[in-house]
């Protein structure tokens, strides 16, 4: 039997259904009224950190190439007859994927014939098909996408960053991998991939907009068979509070040397709370946002422009407080940085700061419960971190500015590292 | 949510507003029509200015917090080209008033705010602040470089430079920077003034604000502005290439770049567009398409190879990033793929798959307050605002025949390629 709960919000009068389905798929419906579209995403969890593992009962680890994870959400479209894309196009549904660090997805929107587009994006995520030389024939164009990201300077500054914060963490190496990488990839190792990750208790799906939970259930009912769980264990060898390098430097062609500036947070354990990232989020638009001090000088001092930009960086086993953006003298940014965060640390922050920024995320959390996608999206990953949809509102509520000044306090300047991208 | 026409509520200000009680926020889009003229370059940098400061919020600082107060309002000011006409747009975004934590009504408070923007940049005696105009000059200088860091865009951009350079639509990225090196204070000024004075202005919004509100506080302010006398706009349209030309560069990158610009035949906007809108996608749109199958798919030449139509100059871009040494390969099999398309021997299922995810796509514009905004606002200077629906039905009226018809109204311009540096010549 499937089991069915209604969530309501009272504030944004919208409720969503949370569905402990028969086949072990937990499922997320959530019927936007008028809304002529309808977006789902089926997900797991598995990423390109997820590079050694072993099912529950093996005594042996298995270490696969980098980049894996990625390389299977590309093959998972092909099938023995037509490939998933061939079959959208009778639908007319718009469909892609995407591999992230921690999570694979596959995604559709349409507002016609959505039974049928959901029939097919549950049919071939669940039916793998690959033979060596269809493994061949990806690696081509999986090899020109790895280029393509290479050519770009804000993705390469991230990964630089990361490898020079990071000594073991898999989060340093790249999500599509290298083209050296990918070529050890073979059909046996993306089935084993598969048989591990894509099971029940690892994967949801997540439907927003004009659907309803008769709709949804009536065709994962009849496409999602019973498959066991299983339960994976993810090994990840320890990796130390302090940074690698201290500033890493890369040559490519940029207009102007791009930096990353990021500050390892030590962690106890590996998953950091809904509460703690608002509250990381805050604190760092508090230190660096577009209404702080730091900006304002760094901007009229000529230091940075408007590209400057705060990111607070996590998932399993890895957090950072990053700063990004343009600047002909990085090093000083860094500098200032450091110093606006021992100030405030001696200084505190202070409550009507606090009070404004705390509102301005209040109304970025409404401004998000329009868009179908970003609200599938947010099922999934919410699910895969143990939140719901709705938890971010009474968890912001609860954050006081004590809860900020100690966050504050926890970022330690001494483990951090810089990326440069530049001219050569 | 169907509307027929903007409302003129003064001579060359059109308001569009859409109510609807199934957003969470509100949108409003203010948008200033121009042709490309000599204050190109001084606008690029006033919409940067007016992005960041105005006379009542002089600081970077005052100005965020008051997108702050407004809930984190999602404030932004661009310019864009569409074909020889230029927008320059002051937009916002809101959380609907049921969502304010007093009695304050967000979208009047945003509404005023964008208006206090727009009226009141940071200037005295006929001049823009000279410290502002400084460091805005050095940020827009900066923004003009920085192109280069996306290759995939610079690639595309040097195309267009070199294919339309005797259009204004091909504005000179160097001349752009040279002519912004020379601007002052003054010179700002004056671009504004035009600005107010000669610019077809478009307002369109959707969500819950009320029409009425809009059109007197708008018309209050339109009133405000002396002189007003908006200038023509027109769009170029060359019909085709004579010959095809080739360019190659060289950059420090990892993958080449090749961008192909077509002619597609279109001689107004509204010439053929559902036919060749078709024709672009069945050629190269969604993964359904002969490129994408082609190029990617069967040959792995690819990881992207697209096409798409520009309705405004009726050009057709084609985009790939490839190995430098395929450069033959691909570019063969693209026009290859061309001549498919000419000859009318693309399948019907081909032809059904575009048409369906076209049909799908409009039929679901509706789903945010900016993506309406967006919808309608491309048809601004149509003769009738066609609905998401009406769009897919003229869609799914475009036959085979029509689609083979546009293709062999199409005729290449130019083949561009960007390679790394020191290699050999293909």
């Amino acid at each position: 039997m499937n089991k069915i709960r209604e969530i309501k919000n009272d504030l944004l009068n919208d409720s969503y259904f949370e569905i402990d389905h028969k086949s072990g798929f937990k499922i997320f419906v959530y019927p936007k009224e008028n809304y002529s579209s309808a977006y789902a995403v089926f997900g797991t969890k598995y990423g390109s950190i997820d590079t050694c593992f072993r099912v529950e009962g093996n005594e042996e680890f298995t270490t696969v190439p980098e980049g894996i994870a990625h390389f299977l959400e590309h093959k998972l479209f092909e099938s023995e007859e037509l490939d998933a894309f061939a079959r959208y196009a009778k639908t007319g549904a718009s469909a892609n994927a995407y591999t992230s660090f921690d999570k694979t997805c596959y995604l559709f929107q349409c507002s016609g014939n959505f039974e049928k587009s959901l029939e097919i994006l549950l049919d071939f995520v669940s039916n793998p098909y690959f033979t060596e030389q269809t493994v061949q024939k990806e690696q081509g164009i999986i090899g020109q996408e790895i280029k393509m990201y290479q050519d770009e300077p804000g993705w390469e500054s991230l990964f630089a960053l990361l490898r020079a914060m990071y000594h073991n963490h898999p989060v340093r190496i790249d999500i599509a991998g290298t083209v050296e990488s990918i070529s050890h990839i073979t059909a046996e190792l993306l089935y084993e991939c598969y048989e591990t990750f894509y099971n029940p208790a690892n994967m949801a799906l997540a439907v927003v907009g004009n659907v309803t939970v008769e709709q949804v259930l009536e065709i994962a009912d009849r496409m999602l068979k019973p498959k066991k769980s299983k339960k994976i264990e993810r090994k990840f060898q320890i990796e130390p509070e302090t940074v690698v390098e201290d500033t890493i430097v890369r040559n490519l062609a940029v207009s102007m040397p791009i930096f990353a500036i990021g500050y390892k947070e030590k962690i106890t354990t590996p998953c950091r709370t809904l509460k703690e990232t608002l509250e990381s989020n805050i604190l760092l638009d508090i230190i660096g946002g577009k209404t702080s001090n730091l900006y304002e000088e760094m901007l009229t001092d000529g230091l940075i422009n408007t590209t400057f930009d705060i990111e607070y960086f996590e998932g399993f086993g890895y957090s950072a407080h990053i700063f990004n953006g343009e600047s002909t003298e990085p090093e000083k940014v860094r500098e200032r940085i450091n110093k606006e965060i021992e100030k405030m640390k001696k200084q505190g922050i202070d409550k009507e700061t606090f009070d404004r920024i705390k509102k301005k995320h209040y109304g970025g959390f409404i401004m998000n419960f329009n868009d179908i996608d970003s609200l599938a999206n947010a099922l999934i990953g919410g699910y895969f971190n143990g939140d719901g949809l709705y938890d971010q509102l009474e968890v912001l509520e609860s954050i006081t500015l004590h809860d900020i000044n100690n966050r504050l306090n926890a970022i330690n300047i001494e483990n951090s590292s810089m990326s440069i991208i530049k001219q050569n | 949510m169907n509307p027929k026409s903007y409302c003129e509520i003064a001579k060359g200000v059109k308001l569009l507003c859409m109510n609807s009680d199934k957003f969470k926020t509100n949108f409003l889009s203010v948008d200033f029509y121009v042709p490309i003229n000599e204050h190109f370059a001084a606008l690029n940098v006033l919409s940067s200015l007016m992005g960041h400061t105005s006379k009542n919020y002089k600081t970077f600082s005052s100005f965020n917090a008051k997108i702050e107060s407004l809930y984190g309002a999602d404030f932004d000011t661009s310019i864009a080209t569409a074909g020889e006409k230029v927008r320059f747009r002051f937009s916002v975004e809101m959380p609907d008033d049921r969502f304010s934590l007093d009695s304050n009504k967000i979208s009047e408070d945003a509404v005023d705010f964008i208006i206090n923007i727009i009226s009141n940049p940071n200037c005295e005696n006929k001049k823009i602040d000279e410290e502002n105009t400084k460091r805005e000059i050095k940020f827009t200088l900066e923004n003009i470089e920085a192109e280069k860091n996306d290759k995939r865009a610079y690639a595309l951009s040097r195309l267009r430079q070199l294919m339309c350079a005797g259009e204004p639509y091909g504005i000179d990225r160097e001349k752009l920077e040279e002519d912004v090196k020379n601007l002052d204070s003054t010179k700002l000024y004056n671009a504004y003034k035009n600005l107010l004075e000669t610019s077809t202005i478009i307002i369109t919004a959707c969500g819950s604000l009320s029409e009425d509100m809009l059109n007197a506080k708008f018309s209050a302010f339109v009133d405000t502005i002396d002189n007003r006398k908006t200038q023509t706009l027109e769009n170029i349209y060359i019909e085709k290439a004579d010959e095809i030309r080739y360019f190659t560069e060289e950059m420090d990158i990892t993958q080449a770049k090749l961008v192909i610009g077509l002619r597609s035949g279109m001689t107004n906007a509204e010439d053929d567009y559902f036919a060749f809108r078709v024709m672009t996608d069945i050629f190269g749109g969604g993964p359904y398409s002969r490129l994408f199958l082609n190029v990617r798919e069967k040959m792995s030449l690819c990881y992207y190879c697209g096409a798409r139509l520009l309705r405004d100059k009726g050009i057709i871009f084609i985009q790939s990033g490839i190995e430098e040494e395929n450069y033959q390969k691909a570019l063969t099999e693209i026009l290859n793929q061309l001549d498919i398309m000419k000859k009318g021997e693309f399948s019907d299922e081909d032809y059904n798959s575009s048409i369906t995810a076209l049909c799908d796509a409009f039929r679901g514009v509706g789903d945010s307050p900016a993506s309406v905004c967006a919808f309608y606002n491309s048809q601004a200077f149509d003769k009738e605002l066609v609905s998401g629906l009406e769009f897919a039905e003229k869609i799914r009226a475009v036959t085979r025949e029509q689609v083979v018809e546009c293709a062999n109204r199409v005729t290449v311009d130019s083949v561009y390629l960007l390679k790394g540096e020191g290699k050999d010549n293909e």
